[in-house]
């Protein structure tokens, strides 16, 4: 593995010995510098040799992290090691008998401790189907002046880095992008609870080029995962929370290689419990990883590696304003309630989706490396939430649950009983159970009252069970020391199904396996209400399912991918330019289980479903027939990018690099369908998403100072979005299909270390401000899931990109759920093992997600079909949210005991204002008050928003031997 | 090595604080016992608080408790946010504004009525219990809130469902005329022998968005039975209707200012915007008491055909359902369509 290897500048003053003279002496020192924390090498440290006051020299460490100072007489040295993001460090060297000495692994400390990311950085929100994505975005380039201060310090809010979505972040593990193949989210909750097992890792940010692939825009950050990888020993920890979960432990051995060349690594986890601020919301989540690897003489390595993370949690729910002032809390959760005087979730994430691998690496020479990976990823992925047939919407904050369902002050919504009002103000606001909270005792009495047992409420499994298979493999090649040759070549496929079971019965016998949206619409037709038309034919009546049972849809995702990529790094003196470039192409379709009785399709033999006298096949618009079981068409897309990076280094420490990139991707399968649930239907217009990306940079790092300012540019162009809502003007799941979607991201980032005059403290400073907005007026296609016919066809969302105000300016309309600025300033301390951190952030400039719908003109035309401006104004503007600060604070101490344990503490103390009115985001909700009085306009209900927690703390202890 | 012990003895120590944020962790609620009926004092029958109805609207103070078996069910989905229970002296409405009620109450079971705070009220010859209209607009509003239900209206024990009264049709008659004091209004009640009249009312906007009350926007189908077969007609079914042209020539506007042209005129917007409507389907008794099957729209039978015996008149069929008043005409809600039986 550590391959040593001539760095690229040697002792100018060597050198001219070298050329003078044949007696040149022949000692030296080697090693390799690693980020202590994480086991990583660390490229571009630059060491300084000292004999006494004397600078013999400097060299900066390679793409590993080797360094080879030769030509040195015997002597004594010191030698002073310096990092951007790292605290110096000298160590002392002895070079004698002309030997060179072999120092291995230098360490190097982050000189900001970086604080543990976790779960407990980020909330986490289920949330249904409502178009609005709560996936967070984690910054994995500790070693980043500015990530390591805005992964920690920026959490709290959500922050977006560069505004961008957490899919353009590419996360590889042992080298194979690990991306949902489905929705591209980062799938970090695969190995949550294994931090030990994936801590080394190695990151780029925005364009640059990884030795990895070539990436995005946002980055792309590999995990080694391999056990060679895991830092060796045992380690064992306790930790405690107040943001998630109350108790963690987590315990993990490595075996170091032994002379056979074996090495293992096994680690295990366990979540549990709940926190201070959200009311049923749990975990009780295991993880696992154990991986062994082979080494035969640094020549061949193979490891093979399987890791999972089986558990079970409650999630967390957003409501409307007026819920959270009614219940008196920002934190209130709708998803839970009391069943026999126990409390209960009604939205749980359960997970099992083992992940196994095999990695060879191959090494023949110093010049040449090469590696394959073959993973597997598989499992089950359920999501539970409450289904119910005929029978009231049980859940807590429902709109005709709430006081302003019974009046309004504006008399146009004709709600104008302030005495029920008051009645339901009061049960909320004494926190009634079977007002404020899931019902739960309630679905069991309906249930076995129900006639034949029939449940009709019951808890619902929604399933997106995967099977990805992938094979990376790469080659490395360094012809001469100042190129290196990459290329690799990559393939997944993916075979995903969807599908709803039954989870719970709750008292009843069986859930019938109907449509109650198309009964309401054909009640008469005992055929298109059908789920499972299929079932019906054969057996004369509906189906009714059991707990386990599948019902309602069930389709595959089919997804094939492959992708060739290379890349040449180029020094040229202090310049180093890195080209790269990626072609690949991308296959999907979906294949439906089940024929629906609304889109029956053809038959086997190719005719219009035909029963009794009726037709039942539908088709669409371009005369094909609508269809629900079996195959769709296929899709096809070529995806390419292309990227520069330039680099040039100063002496003293300055560097500047710029990077660009043009990538042309294919869209996501969650968006590519009207209505996936129920038919085979693609969006009209689904188009390449293309991107356009550059950045420019200027580092410095020395004696303690460290700084990046960078200056980014974005444009994202022809991206889809599918959401799924109730609709209820039609009393049916809606489907909102944009298409077109342009956004621009322009902005710059700062982060700073000063070291002060006070020993191991220094100021440390983070800053970021942009501009991230929609540039376009996509298309909207809105379907209902039992209705073939569109309810709005391609028709434009004219205040998609703005809202024309009535004082004559313009608003213009933002990316959401993400501070535009963020600053960070605080002071760091590190001394004799301790660490003190504080500091105070500020963030401003967060926008709420848009509804599309009410950016339509039909919304803003309101029922009588006349736009005026204030109508205009009062549907389409966005909200923004307001500015917000904060203060944290964190301390940690490890200590050593007889040279061979060692124990320590960290305690991270958030929000210490306990600020709890800080909205970190929220979305609008697709539906309007029509039935107004005045019958010229609609009014948009209420947003629903989450807010952050208060003050919360973090303890860990941890241990090694 | 002890002072780490001790701290993680603490930590578990503190995360045992909260027994309930735990609950979820293990997920051992355990099913919900049976629940036991609520019971109420009976203090006043049925016929005694309907008799306290004066022509207006009355806002109960005393602390009166009424209670009944449930004689109707909303599962058809013909009867809607609406229960009607039933005494020994009589029926009543009770305005419990929820859809699936069926689910909750069900027929049989006793139901208990505090009607302190409660407004007894009038709509169209219907008493009702309600809670209060602010507007004005009607005598009683819903008894939507969940709390104002959990606080006025107790569920009973089960039992077995009360059996229809069968009334004759000079006891129609006499109900017809003493209006909402007549205890039959209400009722769970057997009308026998009657044969179809041919006859529908139903009045449809042509775009419900708009003012209702212009005449402009209104369209009647009555007097004669205009191709409706159905009990009543889903948004779907109207369609259907449109299609087949047979109501083309039907004139848009109320009596009398029929300045709007025809429905074949109109057809584009009463596509567009087709939605269920209730339907009157009218039968006679045998003397000729004239008696309005009113089916909504939102029934599951609504678009079910009427058998062609009965429409052809052919037939007598037996009517068993809800006996309703509305402005001095008896109307006929059926629970569902086991409430119609050919005779012959």
């Amino acid at each position: 593995m550590n391959i040593i290897k001539k760095s690229a500048a040697v002792l100018a003053a060597v050198l001219i010995g070298a050329v003078l003279s044949a007696q040149v002496p022949t000692g030296g020192v080697k090693g390799t510098v690693i980020n202590r924390a994480s086991r990583t090498p660390v490229e571009g440290a630059n060491l300084v040799l000292k004999a006494g006051a004397v600078e013999i020299g400097t060299i900066k460490t390679d793409a590993q992290g080797n360094f080879l100072l030769e030509s040195l007489a015997d002597g004594m040295y010191d030698l002073i090691i310096e990092a951007p993001g790292y605290l110096p460090t000298t160590v002392n060297v002895t070079v004698n008998d002309g030997y060179v000495k072999n120092m291995y692994n230098l360490s190097l400390s982050p000189s900001i401790i970086s604080n543990e990311v976790d779960d407990s950085s980020f909330g986490e929100f289920d949330l249904d189907g409502n178009g609005y994505e709560d996936t967070p975005t984690i910054l994995y380039d500790q070693n980043d002046v500015f990530n390591n201060a805005a992964s920690y310090n920026f959490s709290a809010v959500r922050f977006k880095v560069r505004g961008y979505a957490s899919e353009s972040q590419d996360v590889y593990v042992a080298g194979v992008k690990m991306n949902d193949a489905l929705t591209g989210y980062s799938p970090y909750s695969l190995w949550s609870g294994l931090n030990e097992a994936t801590r080394s890792k190695a990151s780029v940010i925005g364009s640059e080029i990884s030795p990895y692939g070539i990436g995005g825009y946002n980055g792309l950050t590999n995990i080694y995962g391999t056990p060679g990888q895991v830092r060796p020993g045992k380690r064992f920890s306790v930790l405690t929370n107040s943001a998630l979960y109350r108790l963690r432990l987590m315990g993990t051995y490595a075996a170091p290689e032994n002379d056979n060349g074996w090495s293992y690594a096994v680690s295990a986890s366990a979540r549990l419990g709940g926190n201070d601020w959200v009311q049923g919301v749990y975990y009780r989540s295991f993880a696992y990883y154990l991986g062994v690897e082979k080494n035969w003489g640094d020549v061949h390595r193979l490891a093979l590696v399987t890791f999972g993370a089986p558990g079970q949690r409650g999630a967390q729910n957003a409501s409307t304003q007026e819920v959270y002032d009614l219940m008196g809390d920002n934190m209130y959760n709708s998803n839970w309630g009391y069943q026999n005087g126990k409390m209960r979730n009604a939205r749980n994430r359960i997970t099992f989706e083992p992940i196994t691998f095999l990695k060879y690496d191959f090494t023949p020479s110093k010049e040449l490396e090469a590696s394959a990976t073959l993973l597997f990823r598989t499992g089950k992925n359920g999501y539970t939430a409450l289904d119910w047939y005929d029978a009231p919407d049980p859940r807590p904050d429902y709109y005709r649950n709430l006081p302003s369902y019974y009046y309004m002050p504006n008399e146009d919504y004709n709600r104008l009983n302030p005495q029920k009002a008051a009645w339901a103000r009061e049960a909320w606001q004494t926190h009634q159970a079977s007002t404020a909270h899931v019902d739960w005792d309630r679905f069991y009495y309906v249930n076995r009252n129900s006639e034949g047992g029939r449940s009709k409420y019951a808890l619902e499994e929604r399933h997106v069970d995967q099977n990805d298979l992938n094979l990376a493999t790469s080659l490395k090649w360094r012809p001469n020391p100042n190129t290196i040759l990459t290329a690799g070549f990559n393939a997944k496929y993916n075979k995903t199904e969807y599908y709803k079971s039954i989870n719970d019965l709750l008292g009843g016998e069986y859930f019938l396996d109907v449509d109650q949206f198309a009964e309401r619409d054909y009640s008469s037709s005992a055929i298109r209400v059908q789920n499972d038309l299929d079932y019906y034919l054969g057996h004369g009546e509906a189906r009714k399912v059991k707990v386990g049972d599948k019902y309602g849809y069930d389709y595959f995702a089919n997804l094939v991918k492959g992708e060739l990529w290379a890349t040449g790094k180029f020094a040229f003196g202090g310049l180093d330019v890195t080209v790269g470039g990626r072609l690949g192409t991308s296959t999907f379709w979906r294949e439906g289980m089940v024929r629906k009785g609304l889109f029956p399709g053809l038959d086997d033999n190719g005719q219009p479903i035909m029963i009794g006298d009726d037709i039942y096949t539908t088709y669409d618009q371009d005369g094909n027939p609508i269809t629900s079981k079996g195959p769709s068409e296929r899709k096809f897309f070529t995806t390419y990018a292309g990227k520069v990076n330039v680099a040039y280094s100063l002496a003293g420490g300055h560097r500047f690099f710029a990077n660009a990139g043009y990538f042309s991707d294919s869209p996501y399968f969650d968006k590519s369908f009207v209505a996936p649930r129920t038919r085979n239907t693609y969006i009209h217009k689904l188009d390449d998403v293309k991107s356009l990306s550059a950045d420019v940079n200027y580092m410095y790092a020395s004696n303690g100072y460290s700084l990046r300012l960078t200056g980014f540019y974005t444009n994202i162009a022809d991206q889809t979005d599918v959401m799924s809502v109730y609709y209820d003007l039609n009393n049916s799941f809606g489907n909102f299909a944009l298409s077109g979607i342009d956004e621009r991201h322009v902005g710059m980032e700062l982060g700073f270390e000063v070291p002060t005059p006070l020993s191991g403290l220094s100021v440390v400073g983070v800053f970021t401000t942009g501009e991230y907005v929609y540039t376009s007026t996509p298309l909207l296609t809105a379907t209902v899931d039992n209705s073939a016919e569109p309810i709005y066809d391609e028709i434009p969302v004219s205040y998609w990109k703005g809202t024309p105000m009535t004082d004559g300016t313009t608003q213009k309309h933002y990316v959401p759920s993400t501070p535009q600025l963020a600053a960070s300033l605080g002071l760091s301390y590190f001394y004799n093992y301790w660490f003190i951190d504080a500091d105070v952030d500020y963030f401003a400039n967060s926008y709420l997600d848009m509804s599309p719908l009410s950016r339509t003109d039909y919304a803003t035309a309101g029922p009588d079909g006349v736009i005026t401006p204030e109508e205009v104004e009062a549907m389409t503007r966005q909200e923004k949210f307001d500015p917000a600060w904060l203060v944290n604070f964190s301390v940690g101490k490890s200590w050593y005991y007889k040279r061979k344990y060692q124990y320590g503490f960290s305690l991270n103390a958030k929000n210490i204002l306990n600020k709890t009115d800080v909205k970190t985001g929220g979305f609008e909700q697709t539906r309007m008050v029509d039935n107004t009085v005045s019958k010229s306009r609609y009014y948009n209900f209420d947003p629903k928003y989450f807010y952050m927690q208060g003050f919360n703390y973090m303890l860990n202890l941890y241990f090694r031997f | 090595m002890k002072k780490i012990f001790y701290s993680i003895a603490v930590i578990l120590s503190l995360v045992a604080v909260s027994c309930e944020e735990w609950e979820p962790v293990f997920g051992n609620q355990g099913e919900p016992d049976v629940s036991t009926p609520q019971t109420q004092q009976v203090n006043t029958t049925i016929a005694q608080l309907k008799a306290l109805y004066d022509g207006k609207p009355l806002h109960i103070d005393n602390d009166l408790v009424i209670g009944g078996k449930i004689i109707s069910s909303d599962a058809s989905g013909n009867i809607y946010r609406s229960l009607y229970i039933q005494d020994e002296t009589g029926a009543i409405e009770v305005k419990i504004g929820n859809s699936g009620l069926y689910n909750d109450y069900k027929p049989g079971q006793m139901l208990y009525v505090k009607c302190q705070g409660l407004v007894l009220g009038n709509y169209g010859g219907m008493l009702q219990i309600g809670t209060d209209d602010p507007t004005g607009e009607y005598e009683t509003a819903y008894i939507d809130v969940k709390s104002l239900i959990s606080s006025h209206i107790f569920k009973g024990e089960a039992g077995s469902p009360v059996t229809p009264q069968v009334v004759s049709e000079d006891e129609l008659k006499s109900a017809i005329k003493l209006g909402y004091k007549s205890p039959y209004f209400g009722k769970l009640v057997t009308l026998n022998n009657l044969t179809y009249a041919k006859e529908i009312f139903v009045l449809i906007y042509l775009n419900s968005n708009l003012d209702k009350k212009a005449s402009s926007n209104r369209l009647f189908l009555s007097d004669q039975q205009w191709g409706v077969d159905t009990w009543a007609f889903s948004a779907n079914k109207m369609k259907e209707y449109l299609l087949s042209g047979v109501w083309n020539s039907a004139k848009i506007g109320n009596s009398g200012d029929y300045n709007y042209g025809t429905v074949e005129d109109a057809f584009k917007v009463l596509y567009e915007n087709a939605a269920a409507y209730a339907v009157s389907q009218y039968f006679k008794m045998p003397g000729g008491t004239e008696v309005q099957v009113r089916s909504s729209g939102y029934a599951k039978f609504s678009d079910q055909k009427i058998d062609s015996r009965i429409l052809s008149g052919d037939s007598r069929i037996n009517l068993t359902g809800i006996l309703t008043n509305y402005n001095g005409a008896a109307q006929f809600t059926l629970i569902d369509l086991d409430g119609v039986k050919i005779t012959n």
